[in-house]
């Protein structure tokens, strides 16, 4: 029989005189090589932090693969990470092991049918797969001790399930099987970015005056889409120049969103800015400027990115994704977001993703057909071993590297797998100790998520929303459920939204503590990660007693919540709030005040505010640099203008004021928690989903369990652009959803993430400092890459 | 060749270690044929130094077991418990072995691009040379070898390690291993003159370089006569060591290791152990200079071995207290730790030079 990849690590281990000792030794000394692939690495860092402690098992995380003899595949590896995988096993010395980790390694999990995405045991070969989405630490530690019994020869460790077999053909049975509503996609749908409704909004109609007025004969017509939402229709020849006037004149001054949207039956590409400006009355709106190209092989449209910088990361993505060419924009050449040997033009519609297929037949159940993408069935040698190194070669930078040389530079490429870099790779050039460019090649963790959403039913995008941030996924949650909400108007009951505004908070704190562990380990201050982690662990518990999930609770449905909270977990929330401090202040003396910190820290990565609006960094970040823009309180949403607490800015705009700012929220994020807790715990329970969206199903409104389909399985939104910015712990979030108002699918989802705004700033950041630096500039932003590529 | 025996035996008799404690044994040892000479030898000083104490035994249990305790302090420090399960019963002690055992068994990855010959011979030599220091440390009253050069020719081994590491960061030929070796070469240079001058400001007030004459004048400990000296001695050897405020040169986050970043396997471990080493040398002397090497209250019964006892709990606790520095500080950045050796340090080191002559002045009048 031909021997694998996977047995030969075992037959090294069980050769030569010394095989006890070596077995021992071995089983006793796995290293898993510090490789973050995606959103699982937020459990694998709650497994190394105390509340798990991996360090027990003599599990001790390396940063390098020399000297590792285990991987940890973090869930989901994307045809660009596929390449820096098979590299790092490669680098790694015999005997060395392999566990994937998470639902999206093994059959791609939520995200089994994206274009994007590779299986880990096609790759390298693997020991044990452990499952969940996110797996827990538990069973992560659980995976360690299967890899240890399995060197010591034991295999004890496979779970081995009862058979049972399910009774059939009864008529009630097959009812319940019916997995979803059957997906109804429009023929012909009309596609409208400019659908007027009519808002009561005074201010509004003021302003679409002096607009025409303003933009004279530029604009083809100017809408009010909704409260605080305007569309600017205009030619594309005229886009550059309506652009301009509304920058010099309105004080539009940056860009929130870049947005293309295919219409294949109408022969068009609709290409959007959304825009808005940091002043007092412009701070809610959103300026939606719209035109139409033809669709043709190479459209073009000229870019805004000189005009607006942080519009050029946004259009280089959607260049990847479309094929738009955004004129004058300089990033158009190769891939940005996207692998080499991803499809081109994914987005587009013609490009169709696979899907599952119900077969109705007469007499017949209805039985799912599916057929994941990139899939060939396992042959007799494994599709591993014929891989060529050949094919793995990164892309390499050339001109960049001749530039460099030229000027006596020096270039490091840092990531994916570096011990400070997270999931995306670094292009350095330094000159001395001095770095003279960064430049970022994200995409690592692109898992397509607004291509899926645009072929799941509405309800079916709540899970999948929460996926690229699982450290916050409340708040990413509530941006895509308010947009729905705000479409359909609906009216929250009061206790939901109490809730969920004491969720939003849990959630917040817990990104906030997230970040501020990961920034301590790039200092190389291990404590700091441990302390921020513990207090992590608590946010986390509250989580599990509320919605029963750690990160990706789905608890956020449009009209409410999903089930009601208990007092007991009411009161437990209520002594968090005054638990947090007595941990959060060692977190403070021994990290924060840290004389080596604050050294660090201090006047390193200054962003003034004019750079920190230009570079479009948005958050607590934008407010460390002295704007005074939080859409809670800008464009309130949830019960936030009912609770007294305050937005924090600063105006140092350096990493150290990019802490304080953060350490500052989390004090308010507990007042909120506090106060919103005392009110919910005066209300009547029940009642938490709006009695408009539950229809003839009255009885759910505590407990939506058993009729989620029933309610939500037709749900249809509108016509029209249905944007929401949401306040997420990063930063604004925003939404847009296009509906045809026919199809129970989104036309369109345009998901802006904090983290693929914040890009821009940490290249500006870092710009000038020193190499060091470059790891308190990027972990001052609080960086997620799953966030980041979507 | 009976009286070549007879020299040899005289010598090695003439200069044995005294423990009362174990002397009716030894009494008895003489009915045993050849046992008597072995013993002898083994308890003849100088190859005591060089085997048990401060040589093969004590580093040798040091490089096993400090690890661990680092690594179980520092759990502490971080609410957690560190290695554990591996013998749950001693709260996971061996885990040291176990990592050197798997090391020792791995494969060991010479890259394309590495300069193979070197690459493989300086985790090896730089292991041995880290050792000669050991010859000149004096536990207690017990030493290798005794000269009035010493601290001299410890200093001068100490000052060449670094030159190890650059070797190790020049055969990788990586771009991480050569910005850790540049920085480690900057870092080098600011810590090795404040460092130099501490330990000649404790040589001028001792008036002697031979460290068994040093221990014997700390009537007071060096450390209360200079502390200013022995603060700059205490951060030169953070420094040399790579301990955390100033790990510069083999950055985890930053540059993955920095110098040893393609090592693979025993060569790995060797060099994984090397700031270990490292720091138990530095810890030694600081026990000589300012601590009072093996002096102590005497315990009954031990009799020489009473000094090598101290010096080994002094030179511990030197030890620990460098490691755990790891628990408490972040690092800095290279520029701040050069400026912190060529400025700070360096004045500190030339009021710690005054203070010496100051005192010598007084004393003399």
């Amino acid at each position: 029989m031909e021997e694998t990849e996977k047995d030969r690590n075992i037959r090294i281990l069980h050769s030569g005189v010394f095989t006890p000792l070596r077995r021992w030794a071995t089983k006793w000394s796995l290293w898993p090589c510090h490789f973050l692939t995606s959103c699982c690495g937020v459990e694998l860092a709650h497994t190394g932090a105390c509340g798990y402690d991996m360090e027990r098992l003599g599990t001790l995380n390396m940063g390098i693969s020399r000297q590792a003899n285990f991987i940890m595949v973090e869930g989901t590896i994307t045809r660009k990470m596929a390449r820096a995988l098979r590299i790092v096993w490669e680098q790694m010395p015999d005997p060395k092991f392999v566990n994937v980790i998470g639902a999206c390694g093994q059959r791609g999990g939520i995200f089994w049918n994206s274009y994007n995405i590779t299986r880990p045991s096609d790759i390298v070969p693997v020991d044990f797969f452990i499952p969940g989405c996110p797996i827990t630490p538990e069973s992560l530690l659980r995976g360690v001790r299967a890899v240890q019994e399995k060197i010591e020869g034991r295999d004890n460790t496979t779970m081995r399930f009862k058979h049972v077999e399910l009774p059939s053909g009864d008529g009630e049975q097959e009812q319940n099987r019916a997995p979803t509503t059957p997906k109804i996609f429009a023929p012909t749908p009309l596609v409208r970015v400019d659908v007027s409704r009519d808002a009561d909004w005074a201010f509004g109609k003021d302003m679409v005056k002096n607009l025409k007025a303003q933009l004279n004969g530029l604009y083809t017509s100017i809408t009010i889409t909704d409260k605080n939402r305007i569309a600017i229709k205009t030619m594309p020849e005229n886009l550059v120049e309506t652009s301009r006037k509304l920058s010099d004149t309105m004080g539009v001054d940056h860009v929130k969103s870049v947005n293309v949207i295919d219409v294949p039956h109408e022969r068009k590409f609709m290409v959007e800015y959304m825009v808005s400006g940091y002043t007092e009355e412009l701070m809610p709106v959103i300026l939606t400027i719209f035109t139409e190209i033809g669709r043709e092989a190479e459209p073009e449209i000229t870019s805004l990115a000189s005009l607006w910088e942080s519009a050029n990361y946004s259009e280089r993505e959607l260049h990847d994704f479309f094929g738009v060419q955004f004129k004058g924009n300089e990033g158009m050449k190769g891939k940005f977001l996207l692998a080499p040997d991803t499809p081109d033009t994914p987005l587009r519609k013609d490009f169709k993703l696979e899907e599952e297929h119900y077969t109705i037949e007469e007499g017949v159940p209805l039985t799912p057909a599916i057929t994941p993408p990139h899939y060939t069935p396992p042959s007799s040698s494994s599709s591993y071993s014929e891989f060529e190194l050949e094919d793995l070669k990164m892309p390499t930078y050339e001109d960049v590297l001749k530039e460099a040389e030229k000027n006596d530079e020096f270039v490091a490429f840092i990531g994916p797998h570096h011990s400070g870099s997270g999931h995306l790779r670094w292009v350095m050039r330094m000159k001395g100790d001095i770095i003279k460019d960064v430049i970022p090649d994200p995409g690592y963790v692109h898992r397509s998520m607004e291509k899926i959403a645009e072929n799941r039913l509405y309800i079916q995008n709540v899970p999948l929303t929460e996926r690229p941030n699982i450290s916050d996924p409340i708040n990413m949650n509530l941006g895509y459920v308010r947009a729905i909400e705000n479409a359909l108007g609906i009216e929250v009951p009061e206790r939901a939204m109490y809730i969920r505004t004491i969720m939003a908070e849990l959630s917040r704190i817990g990104a906030f503590f997230y970040d501020m562990g990961i920034f301590p380990l790039f200092m190389g201050h291990s404590t700091g990660f441990m302390y921020s982690f513990a207090i992590r662990e608590m946010v986390l518990e509250l989580m599990v007693r509320m919605t029963g999930s750690r990160c990706t609770p789905s608890f956020i449905i449009p009209g409410g919540i999903r089930r009601d909270i208990s007092d007991d977990v009411l009161d437990r929330t209520r002594k968090f709030t005054t638990a947090i401090y007595k941990r959060l202040k060692k977190y403070e003396n021994i990290f924060v005040y840290n004389p080596v910190l604050i050294s660090r820290m201090k006047e390193v990565g200054v962003l003034t505010r004019e750079e920190a609006i230009r570079c479009g960094i948005v958050g607590p970040f934008l407010r460390a640099s002295g704007v005074e823009y939080d859409v809670r309180k800008a464009e309130p949403y949830e019960v936030y203008d009912k609770l007294d607490w305050e937005a924090t800015t600063g105006d140092a705009g350096d990493c150290l004021g990019r802490i304080f700012g953060r350490l500052e929220e989390i004090k308010q994020s507990v007042e909120i928690v506090r106060q919103a807790v005392d009110a919910v715990q005066g209300m009547p329970r029940g009642g938490v989903i709006s009695e408009e969206i539950l229809g003839d199903y009255k009885a759910a409104s505590d407990d939506i369990r058993g009729y989620l389909y029933n309610v939500y399985g037709n749900l249809v939104l509108p016509k029209g652009e249905w944007t929401s910015v949401t306040e997420a712990a990063r930063g604004t979030v925003l939404y847009s959803i296009i509906s045809d108002g026919e199809s129970n699918v989104p036309y369109r989802v345009r998901i802006i993430t904090p983290c693929w705004m914040n890009l821009r700033g940490i290249i500006e950041a870092s710009k000038g400092e020193r190499v060091a630096d470059f790891w308190t500039v990027y972990a001052s932003f609080g960086y997620f890459p799953p966030e980041a590529d979507r | 060749m009976t009286e070549m025996i007879n020299t040899l035996m005289e010598t090695v008799m003439s200069n044995q270690v005294s423990i009362p404690l174990i002397e009716p044994m030894l009494d008895s040892l003489p009915e045993i044929p050849m046992l008597q000479y072995m013993v002898a030898f083994m308890l003849w000083k100088p190859l005591f130094a060089l085997l048990i104490c401060p040589g093969l035994t004590v580093g040798g249990i040091t490089l096993l077991f400090f690890p661990w305790i680092e690594r179980k302090l520092c759990g502490r420090a971080q609410w957690r418990v560190g290695p554990h399960e591996i013998v749950w019963w001693l709260g996971g002690v061996i885990q040291l072995l176990a990592d050197s055992l798997r090391f020792l068994f791995q494969e060991v990855i010479v890259h394309k691009d590495a300069h193979r010959p070197y690459f493989l011979q300086f985790p090896f030599l730089s292991f041995m040379i880290f050792l000669l220091p050991l010859l000149f440390i004096p536990a207690g009253t017990i030493v290798a070898i005794q000269t009035p050069y010493a601290i001299q020719i410890i200093l001068a081994l100490v000052c060449l390690f670094p030159l190890f590491i650059l070797g190790l960061g020049w055969a990788s030929n990586s771009r991480f291993a050569y910005i850790g070796t540049v920085r480690e070469a900057f870092m080098y240079f600011a810590y090795e003159i404040p460092f130099i001058m501490a330990v000649i400001a404790m040589i001028i007030l001792y008036k002697t370089s031979d460290p068994l004459l040093m221990a014997s004048r700390q009537s007071i400990p060096g450390i209360i006569l200079n502390p200013v000296a022995a603060l700059v001695f205490f951060i030169g050897a953070a420094m040399a060591t790579g301990r955390m405020p100033f790990e510069i040169p083999d950055s985890d986050q930053e540059l993955c290791a920095g110098p040893h970043v393609e090592y693979s396997g025993i060569a790995f471990g060797l060099i994984y152990v090397l700031c270990y080493e490292k720091g138990y040398i530095l810890s030694a002397l600081m026990t000589i200079l300012f601590l009072g090497g093996g002096s102590g209250p005497a315990i009954a019964g031990l009799g020489e071995l009473s000094g090598v006892f101290w010096f080994v709990v002094k030179t511990y606790l030197v030890l620990t207290t460098l490691y755990m520095l790891r628990a408490v500080y972040p690092r800095y950045r290279l520029d701040q730790g050069l400026k912190l050796g060529w400025s700070p340090m360096l004045c500190l080191a030339l009021i710690g030079l005054a203070i010496s002559l100051v005192e010598v002045g007084v004393m003399a009048i």
